[in-house]
């Protein structure tokens, strides 16, 4: 097993080792499917349940949308300049393939996801994912079929950000819970929760301004250069079933 | 044909840790359905049996896997061997045994999945997020071993039963 292991792990045998692995994917999008209906049938027997306690928490719901409306009319000019300035039009003027999630990684120590695309699409290995909410992480193998993304929540996933208010920069990294993220001091400037957390570019690793996550809350460290906070994640990786792989950015 | 019945069983089995698993994570741990399987086999047929289905599903988890071929099956093989030694050395079993042995040959497995990595070059997570994975993943996986055994019991014993001498 271990020389199968160090064989399959050489460069040369990367086209085959893809193909092989490609070979579960279409059993993976069945199952996939299947377990979509499952949940769907099951969901029938939960919503009588949950309709009193839905009906109470979207009263309360209600109110605090009415006040956050008259918030975002305020922020709306902010909005727009911050908008600007992150250069949003770079980000989401690339070349995007869209694929379908078959299946997650088998283990909780690499948090990886299975798409459908692979090769014979264009997809190859380091392309940038992404769902409409903002980064999911990166090609790591492709097959002709099939690609395996790790996410940012693996634990060997590093991304450059800086915050949209404050413009501090910091790495977010992956853990089991939430994502971790190491912001640098900057002389006059706090981080603060609640600002959103987009790739910097820093490294040419990931395109400028993909949103990553909102600030959930942070740990100012005087003593320390930098303040270790946690960033709640745009995506459920859990939930979201469908993703674009952008193929027109090349990481240095 | 009682083999491939049990190669489909398991094949359904890596199936569902890849798909349905990761949907009920708690403490940032999934089940590991295989590993469960694998060791339910072992504790119900033998330490043969066990590691010869642990081969299989191994190479089946390293073809959902990121990585070469082959750790998630040396991981396994290292955890039914481990099971297998727990029964072999047992004079009375109750609950408690299989349920401790799957908790430990989880960690077994994690173990021996993260030095292949580390052995092949292949990153590995820091040892404090390790650790918590481990820990979690080994309650979790000790949780659903009684459900497993028995539903792997009762598919094992009408075959394997022979009918007593006349």
């Amino acid at each position: 097993m271990l020389l199968l292991a160090m064989v399959s792990e050489q460069t040369w045998a990367a086209g085959a080792r893809g193909a092989v692995k490609s070979t579960l994917a279409p059993l993976e999008a069945a199952m996939t499917r299947l377990a979509g209906n499952v949940d769907r049938v099951t969901a029938v027997f939960g919503d009588v349940s949950t309709l009193r306690a839905e009906n109470q928490r979207l009263t309360a719901a209600d109110q605090a949308l009415r006040r956050q409306v008259v918030e975002l009319n305020a922020a709306a000019k902010e909005n727009a300049t911050l908008r600007q300035a992150l250069d949003f039009e770079r980000s989401y003027g690339h070349h995007m393939v869209a694929a379908q999630i078959v299946g997650r990684g088998p283990d909780g120590f690499s948090r990886t996801l299975e798409i459908d695309h692979g090769t014979a699409d264009g997809v190859r290995p380091g392309m940038i994912v992404t769902t409409g909410a903002g980064l999911v992480g990166r090609v790591q193998e492709a097959g002709p079929h099939g690609a395996i993304v790790q996410t940012l929540a693996d634990p060997q996933s590093r991304v450059n950000v800086f915050l949209s208010k404050s413009g501090l920069q910091g790495t977010v990294t992956g853990g089991p819970a939430a994502l971790q993220l190491e912001i640098e001091h900057a002389l006059g400037v706090s981080a603060s929760s609640g600002e959103w957390a987009l790739t910097s570019g820093v490294g040419g690793g990931y395109p400028r301004g993909l949103v990553v996550g909102e600030l959930a809350s942070i740990t100012h460290l005087d003593s320390s250069t930098s303040d270790p906070a946690l960033v709640a994640w745009v995506n459920d990786p859990a939930a979201i079933s469908l993703v674009l792989v952008i193929t027109d950015f090349v990481p240095s | 044909m009682k083999r491939l019945a049990i190669a489909a069983l398991l094949l359904a089995t890596v199936l569902v840790q890849v798909t349905w698993a990761p949907r009920i994570t708690v403490a940032g741990a999934f089940p590991n359905l295989a590993l469960v399987a694998v060791i339910a086999i072992t504790w119900t047929a033998g330490v043969r049996q066990g590691m010869a289905w642990a081969c299989l599903a191994g190479l089946m988890l390293d073809l959902t896997a990121d990585g070469p071929l082959g750790p998630h099956a040396v991981a396994l093989l290292a955890g039914a061997y481990l099971t297998g030694f727990w029964v072999r050395n047992l004079d009375r079993e109750t609950l408690l045994h299989p349920v401790v042995a799957a908790a430990a040959s989880t960690a077994v497995y994690s173990a021996v999945l993260v030095l292949a990595d580390d052995l092949l070059g292949l990153p590995v997570p820091p040892p404090a997020i390790a650790i918590q994975l481990v820990v979690a993943a080994s309650v979790y996986n000790a949780a659903l071993m009684p459900i497993v055994l028995g539903v792997v019991r009762k598919l094992h014993s009408p075959v394997t039963r022979r009918p007593e001498p006349v």
